[in-house]
């Protein structure tokens, strides 16, 4: 299967030089793109669309690091995008815990249309999810340097379970921004 | 070496003629064409004006006038004459921004928008549209003296899925293959981006008749990458006369107002609005009404409009992850940014005076252009590239009339996405599969843009059936949807059912009715081409005869004085296949005469080295 690094030419690994795939992006972009092609038969024009919707999906992962994170678990076999994974329910019980504490007080503020209080809770939830993110980039490191003795499955476990709290995370700020920006319209 | 410049006669190789751009706007419309390495805005209507009012007026006898002259028409035949019709395209019947305050008389129990006109049959938004983009292709061939059957067309960026369609099928109606649907905004950075060879980010705040978009574009080594877009498909220079309109029905008294009065109103409105600009106060006079409408008074009712748009443009910053300090430039676009107050607030709004040195009601256009060049002119490919965006995610329907996004809105294009379906019954065969597309999580608050069915699924137990629907949107923003069955690999019909607009099938219907009725048309049309290039073709042999003649060798001249005579004969007749015959005949027997011509001159040019050298 060509993945988004084989689409590159990059190997496979979780630190991607974003400038540098930036600078590929637009000189692969030049070449490919269906506008260079515009007079061409029907299939060179298929061909150019295919290639760039390729190119643009690889672009759009590997340029994001939480997109990127993500997408290695994947190739290691496991889809957190998927509703009915396996791996959401394989959740540890303190992040349950943690799930409900998070809810409950975010609830609370929205009710009191407690403006102040959300953004506070959104500035505690971004520094959780970023240490999530690093500890999801520490496994996937790991995993992808393959050293000798490194443990496959349970630096997949912790990667799984750091990207399912990232999830969540992202999820939280997302409400707090829906609701920000209801209180300001 | 290139050819260029000694051979001007009649080439046949390049039938396509003049490729365009073409801004079909709200309230005018322009097409423009790159003539010698520059984009030009093309004469289309009386006093040569590069704007064509985008009014369409159907008159009792089945006769279509398109332009200012069905402009004048309107007061006088309020529901015959169509205006604003892009608000109408890719809507239904039941859509706000279909019943906003006008003067058309719909055909009622339609699933979408028809105009109840003269001249029998009432006419659908993309037919209107139709007829004004075939105006625009006829006076650009009159123009340049060659056929036009290429265009760029313009679009809103924030346009969804059904817009656009609609657009297309306009530019088929018109006899156009679209070369690229284009956004505005993208369309004006652009034409700006070219003139002035500019790195960095702008952004481009575009306020038409009836559309407003909001564009975020990085441009790095010759690409134009658009971050994010926003907008509002329904807001525009045409509400601010609706504003106008509405406080002058007030004072009036009129309650309810008959369609030539809000007519009248909303004409004179539109007026006092762009005197306005430069005045601090007019006089509107209406159906034996006068009342003086201040400057100040005329800002305060479209505040709200205004401040509408800053909303947009804050969220297109956000998704871009741009600060308005960062931005290197705001360009504005529309007629409606000359409105002083809009850009008092859109310089407040991104903390720099904005740049507005190209005329706002031509730059799409010149960008149209532009792109259009860059699509057929192979020496121009690597100069510049657009890489546009979705404006608005698309998704599909779940339980509970929940969406699930499939493709996130500011997604660069093309791009695609694939789900796969489960049956949930043993034995089901058939799964249906509802497409919309917008921000919401309910179904309902979203456009609903096709429904289908997936049909031919082996009967299998629930669950073990899987079909993989992928959904792929081209370069120009316009979906499509194939399915695959997994564990048989064969591919599923889809038949899509738009959910407002026509369905193909409507849409082949009305190319053919309207090759029926333009059948005369199209002859005539034809014929008159046909005889234009003619004249080129004989002009051009005559004034080689007489500059070169002495490079005639025996007998060719008498064979090229007859078919000359051919070509001068059938030019009086009306049918162009044979003109076209004695055309090409002419062509070919002036061949050999004309490649010796060409050889001296580019012998001249070198230096007496021969072309077969080169």
């Amino acid at each position: 299967m060509r993945t988004h690094f084989d689409v590159f030419g990059l190997p496979r690994a979780y630190d991607v030089d974003v400038p540098a795939l930036e600078k590929q992006y637009r000189e692969l972009s030049l070449q490919l793109h269906p506008d260079r092609v515009a007079q061409a038969d029907a299939r060179e024009r298929l061909k150019a669309l295919e290639g760039t919707t390729a190119l643009n999906e690889a672009f759009k992962t590997l340029k994001d690091p939480v997109r990127r994170a993500f997408y290695l678990l994947k190739l290691h076999g496991i889809d957190l995008d998927r509703e009915d994974a396996g791996a959401q329910k394989d959740m540890p019980l303190e992040f349950l815990e943690e799930v409900m504490e998070l809810r409950e007080a975010l609830d609370t503020a929205m009710e009191k249309k407690d403006l102040p209080r959300a953004r506070a809770m959104a500035t505690d939830v971004e520094a959780r999810r970023k240490a999530a993110l690093g500890e999801a980039a520490g496994a996937l490191r790991a995993l992808e340097g393959g050293g000798p003795g490194a443990d496959g499955q349970a630096l997949v476990k912790k990667a799984s379970h750091a990207l399912g709290r990232v999830r969540y995370f992202t999820r939280f700020l997302e409400q707090v921004d829906a609701f920000e920006e209801e209180s300001l319209s | 070496m290139s050819k260029n410049g000694y051979l001007q006669i009649h080439d046949p190789l390049k039938p396509r003629g003049q490729a365009v751009g073409i801004d079909l706007g709200t309230t005018n419309s322009l097409v423009a064409s790159v003539v010698h390495g520059k984009p030009r805005c093309v004469p289309v209507d009386e006093g040569d004006s590069l704007l064509l009012p985008s009014v369409v007026h159907y008159a009792k006898d089945g006769g279509v006038v398109v332009g200012a002259r069905a402009r004048r028409l309107a007061p006088e035949h309020p529901t015959d004459t169509i205006s604003s019709v892009k608000r109408f395209m890719g809507r239904s019947p039941d859509d706000a921004e279909t019943r906003k305050l006008g003067h058309y008389r719909f055909v009622p129990g339609s699933k979408v928008v028809r105009f109840d006109v003269a001249g029998g049959t009432p006419v659908n938004p993309i037919e209107v549209s139709g007829e004004i983009l075939r105006a625009l292709k006829r006076r650009a061939e009159a123009h340049f003296s060659t056929k036009v059957e290429q265009a760029v067309i313009t679009v809103p960026a924030y346009f969804d899925d059904a817009q656009r369609q609609a657009t297309k099928d306009a530019g088929r109606l018109a006899g156009l293959e679209v070369l690229r649907l284009l956004n505005e905004p993208t369309a004006a950075a652009l034409a700006y981006g070219l003139d002035k060879g500019s790195q960095g980010t702008f952004a481009v705040y575009d306020l038409g008749g009836g559309t407003f978009d909001v564009s975020i574009l990085k441009l790095v080594d010759g690409v134009f990458e658009v971050k994010s877009t926003g907008g509002d498909s329904a807001l525009g220079g045409d509400d601010f006369d609706r504003a106008i309109a509405q406080h002058v029905l007030q004072a009036m008294g009129a309650s309810e107002p008959s369609p030539a009065l809000v007519a009248e109103v909303l004409a004179a409105s539109r007026k006092a609005k762009e005197a306005l600009t430069d005045a601090p106060e007019v006089e509107l006079s209406a159906g034996g009404h006068t009342q003086v409408v201040k400057r100040a008074d005329f800002d305060a009712w479209i505040q709200p409009l205004v401040q509408k748009t800053g909303v947009v443009c804050r969220r297109a910053l956000k998704d871009a992850g741009v600060a308005a300090g960062e931005l290197d430039g705001v360009i504005l676009v529309g007629g409606a940014t000359r409105v002083p107050a809009v850009r008092r607030y859109v310089a407040e709004l991104f903390g720099r005076e904005p740049l507005g040195d190209i005329d706002p009601d031509q730059v799409v256009a010149l960008g149209a252009a532009v792109q259009a060049d860059l699509l057929t002119n192979a020496d121009r490919q690597d100069e510049v590239l657009l890489l546009d965006v979705i404006p608005l995610s698309l998704g599909l329907e779940t339980m509970g009339g929940i969406v699930e996004k499939l493709i996130q809105r500011n997604s660069t294009i093309p791009t695609a996405a694939a789900q796969v379906f489960t049956t949930f019954k043993d034995g089901q065969t058939g799964l249906d599969v509802h497409v919309v597309q917008g921000e919401r999580e309910l179904v309902e608050d979203n456009r609903s843009l096709a429904r289908f069915t997936l049909s031919g699924i082996p009967a299998l137990a629930a669950g073990m059936a899987r079909v993989e629907v992928r959904f792929q949107v081209d370069a120009d923003g316009i979906l499509s949807v194939s399915a695959k069955e997994q564990s048989t690999g064969a591919t599923q019909s889809i038949t899509v059912k738009p959910s407002h607009g026509l369905s193909d099938e409507e849409i082949e219907q009305m190319l053919l009715d309207s090759i029926d009725h333009a059948e005369e048309d199209i002859q005539a049309r034809q014929v008159r081409e046909q005889r234009v290039d003619a004249e080129r073709v004989l002009a051009e042999a005559e004034r080689q005869l007489r500059e070169h003649g002495s490079l005639l060798q025996d007998g060719e001249r008498a064979a090229i004085d007859a078919a000359m005579a051919r070509v001068r004969e059938l030019s009086a007749g009306n049918d162009h296949l044979k003109l076209k015959e004695a055309v090409h005949a002419l062509d070919e027997t002036s061949r050999p005469f004309i490649e010796r011509v060409m050889n001296q001159a580019i012998t001249q040019v070198v230096g007496g080295h021969s072309v077969e050298e080169f």
